[in-house]
């Protein structure tokens, strides 16, 4: 062998024994049973494995990709002191505003609205400065601050909820990006993530005071031009919803000793009370409670926002929530619908929800109102204890409402004073939401509340199918090809064919050493990596071909072919270098996968398509014996 | 073996036939752009909810329409029996597309996966996790958002490999590669446009990778074309032209079949989600291999002209 290519060997062979060292991890790991998983896990070394293997996204695993959004416009609204409507609104338009030019941000537009609209930010912000300017850097600040609590209290979240794997990263200044490998049960994880955990204890209005409003709230919509459109596309959308009106009961049964017989008597009058009673013909009376029909909640809360309803409710001081589940509850004519509660509170918490100190799902302890239901069983710290106690005392008799996240989970009645600062909240679906509520309440609120604003779901199967169908087209792709080059190129295709080889290798090395993800494009870009890779072989031999074609010998032919082939294979690799590139940059989950991908691929390529196959070729060249080349 | 023997096709005589073919299809395309309002983009640019869920069992699609007739939730309802609802690659599965809606309930895309669940109960696997293939729900807002995004990665990729192979080569052949790749992205597009596929977020990389693609035989050929001019000064340049592509059709045509035939593994092959990445890829091989031939050089020949009379 000729001296002077030793370096390359070795250089080649290092390569090549790092891209076996980077890539076995992966190759082991796939090979794991379960339970291997298992003993491993105990030993503590899977986590070290498995930050050494490729990962699989989403796409082909399975699981759930969420882009969360902090609402801004509530945080700065929390953080200002005493707020009034003028800001309120100057907010409301704000975030009109947003809808209207999605790219904009947040504080900029505050910036130009507060300049525009003479708003000035000192009188709700005097704490953190006194010209505009310096108030939007404080606040943006603050916001940052916040998004990143708010990413602490997400991953403590995801970690007690137990997903293995979760990812919760930052995106922009407003967005988390959570993916859940695995995960199905949209509905927990959602509001596992989306839950504020703003605990309330709101004292219920009493009985006189919410029949007399509700009167009124009738009265004001008596003949409303909007109120006849809820309804009406109510109707139109869903022909039963008045049909079924035997069911609406006049606003004094209400809370009368209403009878079944007494509802059904109230069919014949069913549409003149709908018309005299818009809004209290849309509820039922469950009792003690005011029932929402679920086929009638929508009209509801439609009403609860017309500016004429809100202004009684404040002039009362009181707000409307409803019940946290709906319940079923016999119809007249023998049949089940779900009702949800609704409870007219005063409008000011007695107490929030910061301090809760444990929380604890459980099943109702035996002979109590929940026996064998899920609860949440809470204590409080000594400031709240204090509180509570305080609370309960002077409401004895009175009704206090569980409020977590603008929804009541429970309205009981106060029969003492309560101290100590123990308590429970019922009303849970199941014990599974009883433990996720527990979670979010011990992880504590988030300081301003997210949204979703993207959700992607991938169904085990169709992951399993994809991986199974891409894993099997790269091979079959792959197999093609090296067998064209062998047909085609004879000796010298199979030179091209072992290269093409060490370069998935090397790729696949590359993206476990990065702890990248391999995604469905990413297998896309691996399979156009085998094309760009062989295009570069294509066209060394094709030149080497012409080469000897002009009467070269072997050596020169190849020295020649490959001189002339490099800048041509540059050229063009860089372009596409640059698409890669600025994929990468632009892109978002799959996209990047695919980009990454392609880059690498390309960057590979050129030292295996090009440095490799030399180096073979000059070790076969460089024999004096050789006078013919196999191409 | 050699598939291509030493050839002196005169492609540069061809090019009014091209310009004329090239011409039709991407006003054909334009046309069904113009009628259709511009390309049908999916979910990821338009928000939307998109859900695919599989039966156990073939089911008619219109039996699907009709349900998705009357979705009730909440106390809203809702008549989806127009949107988009079709099969999704095996008899059994079914892809819905329902348009964003502002006051949507709750988590929207479960509710619709629990209607479809409990509308055909004969059909459905036990457990409901197996039925879901996907879901997906997109604010409009980060739609729009990735819209400009796409569109800036588009204009920055074609005005970075501008400015390459300006430096490289010559303006004049930026200006041929650029417009090769134009036709190529056109073409896709309004075949696309026709076929009614819809333009998605991995279809946006499929055109960025057609561009490199193209790009790369391009690039080839004008090499040849740069080395050619070196050495035959007293030559015209429509037969430099000429010769370089002859002398590099073997290589053009071999890897444009040896990329075909992996795209075309991952066509048929790929399974659902691939498939219109992997057909975008196809169209992007042939019309790439088209234009760097018939699109990219006769521009340069023709700016070579203006420039020299």
């Amino acid at each position: 062998m000729n001296n002077k290519l030793t370096p390359r060997f070795l250089i080649i062979a290092l390569v090549l024994t790092w891209a076996i060292w980077a890539i076995w991890p992966t190759i082991h790991y796939q090979s794991l049973t379960d339970g291997d998983k298992e003993t491993l896990k105990e030993e503590g070394k899977l986590k070290l494995l498995e930050s050494r293997t490729i990962k699989q996204g989403l796409d082909l695993k399975g699981g759930m990709y969420i882009v969360l959004e902090v609402d801004l416009p509530t945080l700065v609204e929390n953080l200002g002191i005493n707020i009034d409507n003028k800001f309120k609104r100057s907010i409301q338009s704000i975030r009109e505003q947003i809808l209207l030019t999605p790219e904009a941000d947040f504080f900029t537009i505050l910036t130009n609205f507060s300049n525009e609209n003479n708003l000035k930010l000192s009188r709700y912000f005097y704490e953190y400065g006194s010209s505009n300017e310096d108030i939007i850097t404080a606040l943006s600040e603050e916001s940052e601050d916040a998004i990143n609590r708010v990413l602490e209290i997400l991953q403590n979240r995801v970690d007690q909820f137990g997903v293995a794997e979760p990812t919760i990263q930052k995106q922009g200044n407003q967005r988390i990006i959570v993916e859940l490998a695995g995960v199905q049960d949209s509905d927990r994880a959602r509001s596992l993530l989306e839950s504020t955990a703003l605990l309330e204890f709101f004292i219920v209005k009493d009985i006189t005071t919410t029949n007399e409003l509700m009167v009124k709230i009738d009265q004001v919509l008596k003949g409303n031009k909007t109120i006849a459109n809820v309804t009406e596309s109510n109707q139109t959308k869903k022909r039963e919803t008045l049909s079924n009106n035997d069911e609406t009961v006049s606003v004094s049964e209400l809370f009368g000793e209403s009878s079944s017989e007494e509802i059904s008597d109230s069919s014949s009058v069913a549409q003149d009370v709908n018309v005299e009673q818009p809004f209290s013909s849309m509820l039922r009376n469950l009792g003690n409670t005011i029932g929402v029909p679920v086929k009638n909640s929508y009209a509801v809360r439609k009403m609860l926002e017309l500016p004429e309803v809100k202004e009684k409710l404040a002039a009362l001081g009181g707000t409307f929530m409803f019940s946290h589940k709906a319940e079923d509850y016999p119809t007249v004519d023998g049949d089940v619908e779900s009702v949800y509660s609704l409870f007219l509170l005063e409008d000011q918490p007695e107490l929030t929800g910061g301090v809760v100190e444990e929380a604890k799902a459980n099943l109702g302890p035996q002979g109590s109102t929940s026996a064998g239901q899920p609860i949440v069983n809470l204590s409080m710290n000594s400031d709240g204890a204090r509180k509570w106690a305080i609370v309960t005392g002077s409401n004895v008799g009175r009704k206090v409402a569980i409020v977590l996240d603008k929804k009541v989970h429970m309205a009981p009645n106060i029969r003492e004073k309560i101290s100590g600062g123990g308590t429970l909240i019922e009303g849970f679906a199941n014990i599974d939401e009883a433990k996720d509520i527990a979670i979010v309440l011990r992880a504590g609120a988030l300081p301003a509340p997210v949204k979703i604003i993207e959700e992607r779901v991938v169904g085990p199967s169709l992951g399993a199918d994809s991986v199974r169908k891409g894993t099997q087209s790269v091979i079959i792709g792959l197999v093609l090809v090296l067998i064209f080059m062998l047909v085609y190129y004879r000796a010298s295709g199979s030179i091209a064919d072992f290269a093409l080889i060490w370069n998935i290798v090397l790729v696949l090395a590359v993206l476990a050493t990065l702890q990248a993800t391999l995604t469905l494009p990413g297998i896309a870009g691996l399979i156009l990596t085998v094309g760009m890779s062989i295009d570069a072989n294509v066209i060394i031999f094709e030149r080497i071909r012409e080469e000897l074609r002009k009467g070269k010998t072997p050596k020169a032919a190849v020295d020649g072919g490959y001189d002339r082939a490099l800048t041509t294979i540059i050229d063009a690799n860089v372009t596409t270098l640059i698409a890669a590139l600025v994929l990468w940059q632009f892109g978002t989950g799959p996209i990047k996968g695919f980009a990454t991908v392609l880059f690498w691929g390309i960057l590979i390529s050129m030292f295996t398509a090009i440095f490799v196959t030399r180096t073979i070729f000059n070790s076969f060249t460089g024999r004096k014996s050789l006078n013919k080349l196999s191409i | 073996m050699r598939i291509i023997k030493d050839t002196k096709i005169d492609f540069m005589k061809q090019r009014k036939i091209a310009f004329a073919l090239s011409s039709l299809v991407i006003l054909s395309g334009l046309v069904s752009l113009l009628i259709n309002g511009g390309p049908k983009l999916s979910i990821d640019f338009k928000g939307g909810i998109l859900v695919s869920v599989q039966y156990n069992e073939e089911i008619d699609i219109t039996a699907v329409r009709s349900a998705m007739g009357n979705l009730n939730v909440d106390g809203q309802s809702f008549d989806f029996s127009r949107e988009e609802i079709k099969k999704f690659g095996n008899p059994g599965a079914v892809l819905i597309r329902v348009p964003h809606i502002d006051d949507a309930p709750q988590n929207f895309a479960q509710k619709i996966v629990d209607h479809l669940y409990n509308a055909f109960p004969e059909k459905v696997p036990e457990n409901k996790t197996d039925f879901v293939l996907g879901k997906g729900t997109v604010s409009p807002k980060i739609g729009s958002e990735l819209s400009g995004k796409a569109l800036m990665a588009i204009i920055s990729s074609l005005g970075l490999i501008l400015l390459y192979i300006s430096i490289r080569f010559e303006f004049r052949f930026a200006l041929g590669a650029i417009a090769a790749l134009t036709h190529d992205v056109f073409v896709t597009l309004g075949i696309f446009s026709l076929l009614g596929y819809e333009i998605s977020l991995p279809i946006i990389a499929a055109f960025l990778t057609i561009v490199g693609y193209s790009l790369n035989d391009t690039i080839v050929i004008f090499d040849r074309i740069r080395e050619n001019i070196k050495l035959s000064k007293k030559d015209s340049y429509t037969n430099i032209v000429n010769k370089s592509m002859n002398e590099s059709l073997s290589r053009t045509i071999i890897t444009s079949l040896t990329t075909f035939l992996v795209v075309f593994v991952l066509w048929t092959f790929g399974g659902e989600v691939i498939h219109n990445f992997a057909f975008a890829m196809i169209i992007g091989v042939i019309v790439g291999t088209y234009s760097s031939i018939y699109i990219a050089s006769p521009i340069v020949i023709q700016l070579h002209d203006n420039a020299t009379k």
